[in-house]
């Protein structure tokens, strides 16, 4: 009943909510957006228990900087741009940790788990774009997230990414043909 | 979906023109959906309350060394001013001499005790 009664509220009122330290209302927000940042998450740094954590670090922002949520943009933009910032920090985390202690260097370390009750084909198709992926620069790599997984079009990628809309059409015209090559080759 | 028709979409998803949203709904149909484990709410809430409490103990350590700090400070404060009195009812002035113990020295005895002669 309780439950059902946040499931009704708008954004604007569980962030009201939360900062007047109702556990429920943020809680609520963790439910309806917890899949957005799995699917930018997951796809960018791989199906990995380290991932998870990433996603969780993630809300745990979001509730210190619910403070600082104006209103101006939609709260989806806001938990997107948390999401991307900090998937693409754990990039750069572990292309600086693999650089110093592997040999290998650009290796990033991203993994693939597929459920078991997943079909053969569903398991096929979560492999090839997951293997497609970790072929992309993490630069292109985020646009097509942005694009092909979670639906953006260019504008509001360029919102989260906080970048020109002329780069993202560009950086989308290098990721379509990097992705094309990849593709041929698997 | 066929793995050669999963390319080409994947492919034409990326196109400018395309439709994004459609495509994102095809991948998903097609079995390429990401999520969290079960009790993902849980596990970010418990992080939080205990990051809560960190930052409360943080924070009673600091105004625990604020009050430590004071105590220091007024004890500093009441020790100056029971030594400036002592010094005024001894010397009769709070002037440098009187701070240097040669307020009541004349200068004769100051050249003697010095010189020797």
């Amino acid at each position: 009943m309780i439950r059902e009664s946040y499931r009704q509220k708008s954004d604007t009122e569980l962030v009201k909510s939360s900062l007047e330290g109702d556990k429920q209302a943020f809680s609520e927000i963790v439910k309806r957006y917890q899949g957005m940042v799995a699917r930018t998450v997951k796809a960018m740094l791989g199906d990995s228990v380290f991932s998870e954590d990433i996603g969780q670090d993630v809300f745990i922002k979001l509730y210190y900087s619910l403070s600082g949520f104006r209103g101006e943009a939609k709260l989806s933009t806001y938990i997107q741009k948390i999401a991307v910032n900090l998937t693409l920090n754990e990039i750069k985390r572990r292309k600086r940790f693999f650089s110093t202690f592997s040999q290998k260097g650009n290796n990033e370390m991203y993994e693939f788990e597929i459920a078991d009750h997943d079909t053969e084909e569903k398991k096929d198709a979560r492999e090839l774009v997951g293997k497609a992926l970790k072929k992309l620069d993490p630069k292109f790599r985020v646009i097509v997230v942005m694009r092909m997984l979670q639906g953006y079009s260019t504008k509001e990628t360029a919102e989260i990414l906080d970048i020109p809309i002329g780069t993202v059409l560009s950086r989308l015209s290098r990721a379509q043909e990097q992705m094309r090559i990849i593709l041929e080759k698997m | 979906m066929e793995i050669s028709e999963l390319k080409a979409l994947i492919v034409r998803s990326l196109d400018s023109s395309s439709d994004p949203g459609e495509a994102s709904r095809l991948l998903e149909e097609a079995g390429v959906s990401y999520s969290f484990g079960a009790g993902f709410q849980d596990k970010v809430l418990e992080r939080i309350a205990s990051t809560g409490n960190a930052i409360v103990r943080e924070m009673e350590s600091v105004r625990n060394l604020n009050n430590i700090f004071y105590r220091i400070a007024l004890s500093g404060v009441a020790a100056i001013v029971i030594l400036l009195i002592s010094i005024f009812m001894m010397q009769g002035s709070l002037s440098v001499d009187a701070f240097l113990g040669l307020g009541s020295s004349y200068d004769e005895s100051l050249l003697y005790l010095l010189t020797g002669n």
